[in-house]
């Protein structure tokens, strides 16, 4: 089953009288429970790859499809409900809220979902354990190593059950120990819980856990390998 | 249910001293305006009280032509037999006390000083006089029968340097246009605790007045005052009749009526001052909180918070920091309030026998008067601009594109 499919998607910035090509006419498809790389050098166009599945921006042209639902002309309080459910992020900075601690960090997404108090702290706890921080719910983000952040915006992004993991970088701001780490605890839970896992990187590393490996160059797919 | 009012109080516990600041600052504004407003209810209230128990009474019935600019003492302009009509009067429902008074402008003469005086003529066994009665502090209370003596006031006694026993020179205006002259002793003085009147007013028991205004037994006026203040039009309608002129407190009191509505208009004008000056405080908080979180505004995006949501989180965040300070500012103000109220704010004598009070007839204490009505108005006045105030930075807070906040680092 196809959970993102990109038709012919161009995004062009626009700064000034300056036009940008972020990316360039890319068809792609992407399936229930892969674990993909996209990778490609500064630029190439993944950032800007992710925030399109992501719908958190729209294509110039082309068309988006989430869950063959086409999110191409949804309307920004749509694409809102559309993330809140179906797509979970992991960014490259440690994006945790930071007066919140860990356990109010996970709970965050599902508050915005509305769900119920009690299966609200057993979802917490259950992911907190997951990835491997249950002792640490009650310490704030300044009180937590990078990887422990990282690992904690991981529980959060898996919050809500969603059918789709975009990480941008998630690796870059983490020593070799703490990225190997949060790397196999996505693997892991993409075995687990069958979820998809797409993230942006350059690092070869990190590229060696995807099954998948999508390569990017200045807008065009350059090559689209199965691992496994 | 989705509890965007959790997230906005954790929020607000981010940067405890800002929160606290502005909460403080909404407090500050409306303890003050409360202040304001009450002192400046219970010195008009006080002022109007006085004055109707002092000066006007609730009702006067006056001969029509009479004029109070020139004091005429001219027979044509005094009432004929004012024993009768006060008997009348005091007959009807709800008057206290209903009783001739004849006035005449005078001139109190010492040996080295000159001061003029309204000159006051009393049946000193009315109830009508009971504050002066009651503000006695050295000598005594005038008799009806008192041929050569005289009330003054203690601070006007002081002024002249004179005290009980001493002996005074006045001049005063007659029917016939011409002053008269005699020397009365003073038999006690009184203190009402308004320096202008105690400054300004001499007594003189009513037949004595009229020998020597030779205004043979007519008054100036009939002084009723009445139960209650609401009694007032059924008292005066009843005694209307031709050729008289029946005033109520309300047309003897106007320039103080007036007065009083443009000091309210004033105040009024400061409150908005005050919390626009709050508002100001609110909107520079939350501008620099909603900057300080771009990005986060852009992960709450991420996570599917909706624009609305987000400003929605940013209004909570202000009415959360709104309550919070209007409550501190009820309670600050309120126990501020009831300082003034029992203590009083002591704007001294110099302050309020001043020809301002000539209007407003102030003690020299203001004491706070708490209106329930005020406090509400001003509360709900507080939480609207302090969410007016919010509303420029919610949204900019709720249109942020998520790519563009989340760029932002």
């Amino acid at each position: 089953m196809q959970v993102i499919q990109l038709q012919d998607v161009t995004r062009v910035y626009k700064i000034g009288e300056v036009e940008t090509h972020a990316l360039r006419g890319v068809t792609l498809t992407v399936e229930t429970g892969e674990f993909s790389a996209l990778v490609g050098p500064s630029g190439s166009g993944k950032t800007t790859m992710l925030q399109l599945m992501g719908c958190l921006d729209r294509p110039t042209s082309g068309s988006v499809y989430v869950n063959d639902q086409d999110v191409t002309r949804l309307k920004p309080n749509q694409r809102a409900d559309l993330r809140k459910g179906t797509i979970g992020f992991v960014f490259q900075f440690f994006a945790l809220i930071p007066g919140l601690t860990a356990y109010e960090n996970v709970e965050l997404p599902l508050l915005l979902t509305g769900e119920k108090s009690k299966a609200r702290r057993e979802r917490v706890h259950e992911l907190l354990e997951a990835v491997g921080l249950a002792d640490r719910a009650r310490h704030r983000p300044d009180q937590m190593s990078g990887g422990e952040q990282q690992r904690v915006a991981i529980a959060r992004a898996l919050a809500t059950r969603p059918l789709l993991i975009l990480a941008d970088e998630p690796t870059a701001n983490l020593d070799t120990d703490n990225g190997r780490q949060v790397m196999e605890i996505m693997q892991r839970l993409n075995a687990e819980t069958g979820t998809t896992f797409v993230f942006a990187t350059h690092d070869p590393r990190v590229v060696s856990f995807a099954r998948r490996v999508i390569e990017l160059r200045d807008g065009r797919v350059t090559e689209n390998n199965q691992h496994a | 249910m989705f509890r965007l009012w959790k997230i906005a109080y954790r929020d607000l516990g981010r940067n405890r001293r800002r929160s606290v600041l502005t909460m403080a600052a909404v407090a500050l504004g409306l303890a003050l305006v409360l202040v304001l407003a009450s002192l400046s209810r219970g010195a008009i209230e006080a002022a109007l009280k006085n004055s109707i128990r002092l000066d006007t009474g609730h009702v006067q019935v006056r001969a029509a032509s009479y004029d109070a600019e020139k004091v005429s003492l001219a027979w044509e302009d005094l009432l004929d037999d004012p024993q009768e009509f006060a008997a009348r009067a005091q007959a009807l429902e709800g008057v206290v006390a209903a009783s001739p008074v004849l006035w005449a402008s005078g001139i109190l003469e010492t040996r080295d000083q000159t001061i003029s005086v309204k000159v006051v003529g009393i049946d000193p066994l009315s109830e009508a006089y009971a504050p002066f009665r009651e503000g006695l502090v050295a000598g005594k209370f005038l008799a009806p029968d008192d041929r050569s003596g005289l009330l003054v006031g203690q601070r006007l006694a002081h002024n002249l340097g004179l005290a009980v026993g001493g002996r005074v020179s006045l001049l005063a205006n007659t029917a016939d246009g011409q002053p008269d002259e005699a020397v009365f002793a003073i038999r006690g003085l009184y203190d009402t605790g308004i320096p202008y009147y105690d400054e300004t007013t001499v007594f003189l028991p009513l037949a004595k007045a009229q020998a020597f205004t030779r205004t043979a037994g007519r008054a100036s006026a009939i002084f009723i005052l009445a139960r209650h203040k609401e009694a007032t039009e059924t008292i005066a309608e009843a005694l209307r009749a031709p050729g008289l002129n029946v005033l109520t407190w309300r047309d003897l009191n106007e320039i103080m009526l007036q007065a009083s509505a443009m000091s309210a208009s004033i105040l009024n004008l400061m409150n908005l001052v005050v919390l626009a000056v709050v508002a100001i405080v609110i909107a520079n908080t939350l501008l620099m909180s909603v900057f300080e979180r771009t990005r986060e505004m852009g992960i709450l995006a991420a996570l599917g918070m909706k624009g609305r949501q987000i400003l929605l989180m940013v209004l909570l965040e202000a009415g959360m920091l709104g309550l919070a300070g209007i409550v501190l500012g009820l309670l600050v103000g309120g126990l501020s309030v009831a300082y003034f109220a029992t203590a009083g704010l002591y704007v001294g004598a110099e302050v309020t026998s001043t020809a301002t009070s000539a209007i407003l007839a102030y003690g020299d204490t203001i004491y706070a008067r708490f209106s329930l009505p005020d406090a509400a108005s001003s509360a709900i006045a507080a939480l609207a601009i302090t969410l007016l105030a919010s509303l420029y930075p919610a949204w900019l807070a709720a249109r942020m594109e998520p790519i563009e906040a989340l760029r932002a680092l």
